[in-house]
């Protein structure tokens, strides 16, 4: 119990953030444009949303473990690429493809983590590196966008049902999984004892290198499947449409609470910054001012974020 | 219906303007003429009556990007004419995407929950804003394709375009040509994977290759920036010395650079080998300065203009053509046209010697326009 209540204390500064900071962005919404409060409009945040969740819940493995991937875009692009060019407009191989492209990126996460163990290189080394090698290989694969899906593939992106949207929804089951998974499993729980204190986990007979391969194989799963949703949405394959989702991968998760050192973050907070992160996006559009000022206020709002926690750990 | 007004800055391209701005579809008039070759075909018009609505009109534009020169400068000709028909306009509404496709998408369900009238678009790809945009289409909602296209003809009513194919015919024709169909040559393209990039480097390897003794030694991207043409310049200069006989870039963004960087490795002025870019004005200074033989036609950006017009037309319930090819003019350096590429305007007369080297060629803004200071009034 006193445990818990240890952990509330620890966490909730940075998740109360998070919310007084959306409910800000919430309220000044409803007074900038009618618009911006209607049911529509938060549908298709949730639609918005969905693969910088899936990005989030990637890289939140690799820092839980204290770790960062900094291949998640690379493997958007590689995934998305594979995908639609195996796929190229015939039905039969969606599914087949899919499923290889979800194992690509669980593999290439797996890579990933197995150097960053048998080498003792810091994993932002490693996975820079393999970025580099994977985009490189991807345009010389294509240097346009290449390959198609079938029309009903984009359902994933833009179906709804019950009027909710279908990706919304797989974001939030995936998120639901996740949570339970840290939580509650021996191999969840590891994952936290491996990134808190490695020497301490490895006392207690946790194998940390297989929970390290572990993470970051969950990293790149869940980068091939945000790879497979931007597929949907645009029913090809970009050479680069990962570019710019390494680093706003590692934004919320940031915000969100979760400790870059490793050992500490919730996976609601994550998802609480995912949907701040893209609110602040959204409501952008409906205020019509610039997009570099998005740029601003996300650098500040991360900035805030740390100084809570750094703030917080200084005190007994 | 006016489509243009261009104003480069000169009178002679001032009188060009004129006339352009008055002419129907395909224009090719004598200080626009294509070489018969590198002509755009000509466009089919569509019939908008559908789409007329009373104004005010309520417009969204989803633009791609402005991360550089060119992208700033098509930015303030879309405010510019968009301020043109303030009268009629209830909202301007503009999102940025900062050139990353799956956030442009975003952006326009968002322009959608807004009840805009028209969609204005410069994809930041052509394929992958094809299935939004088609969304768009089909719940009633008219599309203004700029620069670039979508993939699929039925999802967008009109587009407005300066061609990257007949830009890339022109230059890599001429470049043929005054090399006598011999020689060495370095192509210094745009950003990998950018459509409008491999377009104009496919155009002039097809040209290049009729030209069987025309030697491409080397290739490399630039990112259309000037400071990457002159390092990669100044590489390739180390390889191959004085062996280049000609630089075909797609945009005097790199172009300039190379330029330079030949001038910083020694060579003097009439040994700089042949050029060729538009679109910058640094490009046509030192063209004019040096001396050396030069072709520039732009990739106007007032194209972004002519599509608000475009838009309008639609929402007025005009007849607007299915691609509308805004034209630039060809200018080649003096004494060096050829044999099929001769220049419509003069390279003294063109070139902007009281405009700093930055400025974008071909606005149709005016003359007094300065990209840091534009500022433009419109409901939004």
């Amino acid at each position: 119990m006193s445990g818990l209540t240890f952990r509330i204390k620890r966490t909730e500064p940075a998740i109360m953030m998070v919310i007084a900071l959306t409910l800000l962005i919430i309220i000044i919404g409803f007074f900038v444009n009618e618009r911006f409060g209607t049911i529509r409009n938060f549908l298709n945040l949730f639609e918005q949303m969905a693969p910088l969740g899936f990005l989030a819940l990637g890289q939140t493995f690799a820092v839980l473990v204290g770790g960062i991937d900094l291949s998640i875009g690379a493997v958007v692009t590689a995934s998305n690429v594979l995908l639609a060019g195996t796929v190229s407009g015939n039905d039969a191989m969606m599914m087949p493809a899919l499923i290889l492209v979800l194992a690509f990126g669980a593999a290439f996460g797996f890579m990933n983590g197995w150097i960053t163990v048998a080498t003792g290189v810091h994993p932002l080394i490693v996975t820079l590196g393999t970025a580099s090698v994977l985009q490189g290989l991807v345009l010389l694969y294509t240097l346009q966008p290449t390959g198609s899906v079938p029309f009903w593939f984009e359902e994933f992106a833009y179906g709804r049902v019950f009027g909710f949207p279908i990706s919304g929804f797989v974001m939030l089951l995936c998120f639901l999984a996740v949570g339970l998974f840290l939580k509650y499993s021996q191999t969840g729980r590891a994952v936290y004892a491996v990134g808190g204190n490695p020497e301490a986990a490895r006392l207690n007979g946790i194998r940390n290198n297989r929970i390290t391969i572990l993470a970051y194989a969950a990293s790149g799963f869940f980068a091939a499947l945000a790879g497979a949703y931007f597929v949907s949405r645009t029913g090809v394959g970009d050479p680069r449409v990962g570019d710019p989702y390494t680093l706003a991968s590692i934004t919320p998760v940031i915000v969100g609470g979760c400790l870059l050192g490793g050992g500490r973050g919730r996976i609601t907070g994550v998802l609480l910054g995912v949907f701040m992160i893209s609110l602040l996006n959204n409501l952008l559009n409906y205020i019509n001012i610039s997009t570099f000022i998005q740029w601003v206020i996300q650098g500040l709002i991360i900035i805030i974020a740390v100084a809570v926690y750094v703030d917080r750990r200084k005190k007994p | 219906m006016v489509y243009s007004t261009f104003k480069f800055g000169i009178p002679v391209v001032l009188t060009a303007g004129a006339l352009l701005s008055v002419s129907s579809i395909g224009l090719s008039t004598k200080a626009n003429a294509s070489a018969p070759e590198c002509a755009p075909a000509a466009a089919e018009m569509m019939d908008t009556v559908k789409y007329k609505k009373d104004p005010p009109f309520r417009i969204g534009f989803a633009n791609a990007a402005k991360g550089d020169g060119w992208l700033v400068t098509f930015f303030h000709t879309v405010e510019h004419s968009a301020q043109k028909h303030a009268d009629k306009l209830d909202k301007f509404i503009i999102t940025d995407a900062n050139g990353d496709p799956t956030k442009q998408i975003s952006d326009i369900q968002d322009l959608m929950n807004q009840d805009i009238d028209l969609l204005l678009v410069n994809p930041a790809t052509a394929d992958a804003l094809d299935p939004i945009v088609g969304r768009v289409m089909r719940r009633g909602i008219p599309v203004v394709s700029a620069a670039r296209r979508v993939k699929t003809d039925d999802n967008f009513v009109s587009f407005a375009t300066a061609s990257d194919t007949s830009l890339a015919c022109h230059s890599a024709t001429w470049l043929a040509e005054h090399l006598e169909g011999k020689g060495k040559i370095v192509l210094l393209p745009g950003k990998a994977g950018a459509s409008p990039a491999e377009t104009r480097l496919n155009t002039a390897k097809e040209i290049f290759a009729k030209f069987p003794d025309i030697e491409i030694i080397d290739v490399q991207y630039t990112g259309w920036s000037p400071a990457n043409g002159k390092s990669i310049m100044s590489a390739i200069l180390q390889r191959h010395g004085k062996d280049i006989d000609g630089v075909w870039a797609d945009s005097g963004l790199q172009g300039s650079g190379s330029v330079e960087a030949f001038l910083n490795a020694g060579f003097k002025s009439e040994d700089v080998p042949p050029h060729t870019g538009g679109d910058l004005n640094r490009m046509y200074l030192l063209a004019l300065e040096h001396g050396f033989p030069f072709i520039g036609v732009d990739y106007t950006p007032a194209i972004g203009g002519s599509a608000v017009d475009l838009a309008i037309d639609i929402l007025e319930g005009k007849p607007v053509p299915k691609s509308f090819v805004v034209p630039a003019p060809i200018v080649v350096s003096e004494g060096h046209n050829t044999k099929t590429i001769k220049g419509t305007v003069a390279l003294k007369d063109y070139a902007a010697t009281n405009q700093p080297g930055d400025y974008i060629m071909g606005h149709g803004i005016g003359n007094d326009y300065d990209s840091k200071s534009f500022t433009a009034n419109y409901p939004n």
